[in-house]
């Protein structure tokens, strides 16, 4: 197999961007990264175009948007597919893209992920996200994701004493890090005694999901961003300014699609599984990784992948937490992006998105105050569905 | 002769499936056995037994869901995961004052027409 390397990165701000069209923004992270990789000009070199999107048909009653963006970005006759993987759409792109180029049948592969959500209301969005669960025995019953992740974090408390404080706590770390964020759709810190200590934190901070609250729910949001990947170890890699980030491990996993029919209700064996292959994969172990991007859709999943990929004991990672271990300056920093709390969850971009920070990390051009010092090896774990369908991605800096 | 059975009244009921060949029970319906391979066909059901789920379980998790999706006019709706004595588990709405795991609970069906396209079965969990 070919070693497979990023060359190019882009990312559009993440927040409203409604009055734009899906295509547009996804052409303008795709531009982006096309820049980035100094490959603008000869775009239509590209071997393959992939294109992550999870719901375009009910967000924005649009199909075929993979045909839409080749268009938008004069790249005809370039071929083009779309990848849909729920919100693991973005990874699974990345993954289908990578297969392509260690396979030896394409070079430099374009990886897109875009998702425009609010061109309908919340409460439109939160039924047409809630179609990924199963249809007769799930969605029937008016059951919804953050449905699934309030009964998720109430098990996880009562098992292993979890606090609501201690979900505000990943709230206060991950929106310390978006802050800082370019692209961050919440870039605002928020304090403990705002959101759980305060006497008007049931106001500031009401339930969405018990015993989840709004400062532990992701944002609904639009956005893209994209990746440029080359065979390292072909003479095209030549063609690029920028040193590639090695894709070191990809892999996924699946689990029940009915979360019911899980012997146990609070074990992510597709994010366990995902991961053990991305380690193996990379000839790394969960002590190798120096920060990791983890899908924190609801603040409990932060908690349960992280033990779930390995870093720390089941039950034990809200106690790391609270030391400090995950943030920005601790041993293992989680979420440096802001995480889909703060930095927003288009679904088809996020994994992505995830991509791209670990880029922007191990290149060393993250933020100042959010740049963690010299890393060599990043994670991310992309979560589709409610743990049916994840993907797990470990980038090396060589 | 008019069949007048069709505008009989017909309690909503949600069915669970058990695998003729080897016993093993089922909700929602599998289309190939996890034991034995048998595979369903969903028109026929053939070698498939099925029956009513409902009855005595216990609460395994809940949520009061305060963001419901489009089409339900309510201001919260609390829904959990349940445990049946046959050891299948279900997804479905709470109709409890005060919740709390590990409760025993009674599986009741009712018919909902509040998600987007033809009316629905639900499991509605009440107390014991």
């Amino acid at each position: 197999m070919s070693r497979v390397g990023v060359v190019g990165i882009g990312h559009t701000k993440f927040g409203n961007l409604s009055q734009y069209d899906l295509g547009d923004v996804m052409a303008y992270a795709a531009t982006d990264a096309l820049k980035d990789a100094g490959f603008l000009e000869r775009r239509k070199e590209i071997d393959q175009v992939i294109v992550g999107n999870m719901a375009s048909g009910l967000f924005c009653h649009q199909s075929a948007v993979a045909s839409s963006v080749i268009s938008k970005m004069d790249m005809e006759p370039v071929p083009a597919e779309l990848v849909e993987n729920g919100p693991a759409s973005g990874a699974s792109a990345i993954k289908i893209g990578y297969m392509a180029v260690a396979s030896g049948m394409a070079d430099i592969v374009l990886v897109i992920g875009g998702e425009v959500m609010r061109k309908v209301t919340g409460w439109t969005g939160t039924e047409y996200v809630a179609t990924m669960l199963h249809p007769e025995a799930e969605y029937n019953m008016g059951l919804t994701l953050p449905g699934f992740g309030g009964m998720f974090t109430r098990m996880y408390m009562e098992k292993y004493g979890l606090t609501e404080r201690d979900l505000a706590l990943l709230a206060v770390k991950n929106h310390a890090n978006g802050a800082k964020n370019k692209y961050a759709h919440i870039q605002a810190e928020c304090t403990i005694e705002a959101i759980a200590d305060g006497p008007e934190a049931n106001v500031v901070n009401t339930y969405v999901a018990e015993p989840l609250r709004m400062y532990s729910t992701c944002p609904v949001s639009d956005g893209a961003a994209a990746l440029l990947l080359v065979n390292m170890d072909s003479p095209k890699a030549k063609l690029f300014s920028k040193k590639p980030v090695r894709i070191a491990g990809i892999a996924s996993a699946t689990d029940t699609h009915c979360v019911h029919n899980r012997k146990d209700p609070l074990k992510l064996e597709a994010v366990r599984i995902a991961a053990e292959k991305a380690y193996a994969m990379a000839g790394l172990s969960p002590k190798d990784i120096s920060f990791a991007e983890l899908h924190d859709a609801f603040s409990i999943l932060e908690l349960a992948i992280s033990e779930e990929v390995g870093f720390f004991e089941r039950g034990k990672s809200f106690l790391a937490v609270r030391k400090g271990e995950t943030a920005i300056d601790g041993r293992l920093p989680i979420n440096t992006s802001g995480g889909l709390k703060s930095k927003g969850h288009p679904v088809g971009a996020t994994g992505t998105s995830q991509a791209v920070e670990l880029v922007r990390q191990l290149r060393g051009e993250a933020e100042q105050g959010r740049q963690v010092a010299d890393p060599k090896y990043g994670m991310a774990v992309n979560f589709g569905g409610f743990g049916n369908n994840v993907v797990a991605m470990i980038f090396a800096k060589d | 002769m008019i069949d007048f059975s069709m505008y009989d009244f017909k309690e909503p009921k949600i069915k669970a499936y058990k695998c003729e060949k080897c016993g093993t029970v089922y909700y929602p319906a599998p289309m190939i056995c996890k034991e034995c391979h048998s595979r369903r066909d969903p028109v026929t059901d053939k070698h498939w037994e099925t029956f009513d789920l409902e009855g005595p379980c216990e609460l395994l998790a809940w949520t009061r869901l305060w963001n419901l999706p489009e089409g339900y006019n309510r201001k919260f709706l609390l829904f959990g995961i349940v445990q049946f004595e046959n050891g299948l588990r279900a997804s479905g709405r709470l109709e409890v004052e005060k919740p709390a795991t590990g409760m025993r609970l009674v599986a009741t069906v009712e018919e909902s027409d509040e998600r987007p396209g033809k009316p629905v079965h639900v499991f509605v969990f009440k107390q014991d």
